[in-house]
C-alpha cells in the first residue's frame, strides 16, 4: 500500500476541522504490518519486580506438561498465568516515542510511519503461588538410594539431573534446589537422589552409635573421626551427607564439627518405629521412643508434627503415622483429604498439616475460614468440613 | 526466556470496539489512522471518519510482548505451552476511550 504523505495528512486534519497550530509538527502514520494478525505476539502483564528482572538481562519461563496448568518462574519465583479479556483492542506498536521526544528530535521531519507488529483483546495476567514441588518428591522416590550395595543402580531411567528438574517441575530454579536441600537429596553421579528410609536410618544408627562409643557431646562430634572410623562401612560421601542432614555444620579451630539436631533424630526414629504398624498405644509408644533415641536425647511429641497424629478420642490414646508430604497438594483436594481422616480438627492439630497451603501473606486461620467451618465441642473450637463427605 | 541486551520499548495503544479493515481483506498492511498530538502532549488519533482524544497513561504493571518460537499452530488461549522470546517492554500506553468525534465529509454546496 502506497505510504501516506504529508500532504494527505494535512488534508484530513483539515477536513477534521483540527488547527495544525495547536498540534505538533510531526504525525504518526500508523499502520498494520505483516505480521499484525498473525497471533504470534501475546501480551504478558508483568508483576513487580520481573519487569526490572527482564531488563537485568534475566528469563522468565513458562514451565507446565500438557496436562497442567501453565506457570511461569522468574529466577526465585513462581506464578499462575491466567487470561484476562478486556472489551478493547489492544494494539502494541514498536518504538515508542513520548511527545516530549517528538518535540525534542527536530531530524524527524514531520512524518514518521509506524508499524502496528499485533493487536489483541487479552493478555495473560500472573498471580504468585507456591511453587508445585510435590512433584520433586514424587520424581525423586522413583528410586531411592539404598547405597553402593544395591543391584539397582544400574539404569538412569529414573534418574534426574538439575536440568531434569528443571524442565519437569514447575517452580522456580531457586526453589527447586531450596526444596532439594530441604528433603535432604543429594547428588550422586551427577543425579539428585533421595535415601531410602532404611539405609537413611542404618547411616544415622553408624553416627549415633558412633558417638555413644566415643562419648563425644552431641554438640561437637568431629567430621574427620566420623569418616577414619566409619569409612570402613559407608561411602565417605554418605556419611558426611548423613551428618549434614542431621547436624549443623561448624567450623573450630579450623576442624569441621557438627552440632547434632535432636529434634531430627528423634523424629526420624519415631517415623521407623511407626511405619511398623497402622497404629500404637500412645504410652507405650512414647516409652520405646525414648529408649531408641541416643543417650542424652530427650523425646516430645511436638517434634512429630506433620508426621504423626494423636488419637486422643480412643481408650487407650493411640498415635498413628500421617505424613503430610503423602497428602494432596492442592488446597481443598488436602482439606477434603483431612476431614476424610478425622471429621473434626483443633486448629493445634490440622495447623502441621496445612501450614504449608499459606501463600506468601496468607495465616493459617484464613485458610480455615475459606475451607472449613468451626463449631464447639466440649468447650474447644473445632473445624469440620464445609461440604458433606461422601 | 528474556532477551539479552536493552529490550525495546514499544508502546499500547488502547480502542474501544473493534478494528475492522476498510476494505474486504486481511488487516495486515492496511492502514489505522494518523496519531497526532497536541501541544500540551495529548494524543489525538484520525481513524477513519472519527477522531480520538486519548491519554498518555503511565502502566502500574508493564508489560512484556511475548513472540512464540518455532513457527507453530497458533498458541491455545487457554494454555501458552511452547517456547516465548520476549521481544520488548510495554510500560506506556496511549488509552482512547473518549467517544470518537466524527469527521464530516460532505459539506452541502451553498446554492
Amino acid at each position: 500500500a502506497a505510504m501516506r504523505s504529508r500532504a494527505e495528512v494535512d488534508a484530513t486534519l483539515q477536513t477534521a476541522k483540527l488547527n495544525p497550530a495547536e498540534l505538533l509538527p510531526v504525525v504518526q502514520c500508523l499502520s498494520f504490518g505483516p505480521q499484525a494478525g498473525g497471533g504470534e505476539c501475546c501480551l504478558l502483564q508483568l508483576e513487580p519486580g520481573l519487569c526490572a528482572e527482564l531488563e537485568a538481562g534475566r528469563s522468565l519461563v513458562i514451565r507446565g506438561e500438557k496436562d497442567e496448568h501453565a506457570v511461569l518462574c522468574s529466577k526465585d519465583k513462581t506464578y499462575d498465568m491466567k487470561i484476562a479479556d478486556t472489551s478493547n483492542m489492544l494494539l502494541f506498536v514498536p518504538g515508542y516515542k513520548t511527545p516530549e521526544e517528538l518535540k525534542a528530535d527536530l531530524a524527524l521531519g514531520n512524518i514518521i510511519y509506524s508499524q502496528i507488529a499485533g493487536f489483541s483483546k487479552n493478555y495473560w495476567e500472573l498471580r504468585r503461588c507456591r511453587p508445585k514441588l510435590k512433584k520433586l518428591r514424587k520424581l525423586l522416590m522413583e528410586d531411592p538410594y539404598e547405597g553402593p550395595d544395591s543391584r539397582k543402580d544400574e539404569s538412569t531411567f529414573s534418574k534426574y539431573t538439575t536440568e531434569d528438574l528443571l524442565s519437569l517441575i514447575q517452580a522456580s530454579e531457586e526453589e527447586i534446589l531450596h526444596q532439594l536441600q530441604v528433603i535432604d537429596a543429594c547428588k550422586i553421579e551427577g543425579y539428585w537422589r533421595i535415601l531410602d528410609f532404611d539405609y537413611e536410618m542404618k547411616l544415622l544408627n553408624h553416627v549415633t552409635q558412633l558417638i555413644d562409643s566415643e562419648s563425644w557431646p552431641l554438640s561437637k562430634v568431629p567430621l574427620c573421626a566420623c569418616l577414619e572410623e566409619l569409612g570402613s562401612l559407608e561411602p565417605r560421601e554418605m556419611i558426611e551427607h548423613i551428618l549434614l542432614s542431621y547436624g549443623r555444620k561448624f567450623v573450630d579451630d579450623g576442624e569441621v564439627f557438627f552440632e547434632m539436631r535432636e529434634d531430627k533424630i528423634c523424629r526420624a526414629i519415631a517415623q521407623m518405629l511407626l511405619q511398623n504398624a497402622v497404629k500404637f498405644n500412645l504410652s507405650e509408644f512414647e516409652e520405646v521412643w525414648q529408649q531408641s533415641v541416643p543417650e542424652g536425647m530427650t523425646t516430645r511429641l511436638d517434634q512429630l508434627q506433620g508426621l504423626a497424629l494423636v488419637d486422643k478420642s480412643s481408650r487407650p490414646e493411640t498415635i498413628f503415622l500421617l505424613k503430610v508430604e503423602d497428602l494432596p497438594e492442592d488446597n481443598q483436594e488436602r482439606f477434603n483429604s483431612l476431614f476424610g481422616i478425622r471429621q473434626k480438627w483443633t486448629e493445634v492439630d490440622i495447623t502441621p498439616y496445612i501450614q504449608d497451603l499459606c501463600a506468601e501473606k496468607q495465616t493459617v486461620g484464613a485458610l480455615l475460614t475459606k475451607y472449613a467451618r468451626s463449631s464447639m465441642l466440649n468447650g474447644v473450637k473445632v473445624y469440620n468440613s464445609r461440604r458433606p463427605i461422601s | 526466556s528474556g532477551g539479552t541486551g536493552a529490550l525495546a520499548q514499544w508502546v499500547l495503544v488502547e480502542l474501544q470496539g473493534e478494528v475492522e479493515p476498510r476494505q474486504s481483506g486481511d488487516l495486515a498492511g492496511s492502514l489505522l489512522g494518523d496519531l497526532h498530538y497536541t501541544c500540551e502532549g495529548v494524543p489525538v488519533l484520525i481513524v477513519g471518519h472519527h477522531i480520538l482524544y486519548g491519554k498518555v497513561v503511565q502502566l502500574e504493571k508493564p508489560f512484556a510482548v511475548l513472540v512464540k518460537q518455532g513457527g507453530a499452530p497458533q498458541p491455545s488461549p487457554t494454555e501458552p505451552h511452547g517456547h516465548y522470546t520476549v521481544t520488548a517492554l510495554i510500560k506506556t500506553k496511549l488509552l482512547f476511550k473518549t467517544r470518537p468525534k466524527p469527521i464530516i465529509t460532505h459539506v452541502p454546496k451553498k446554492v
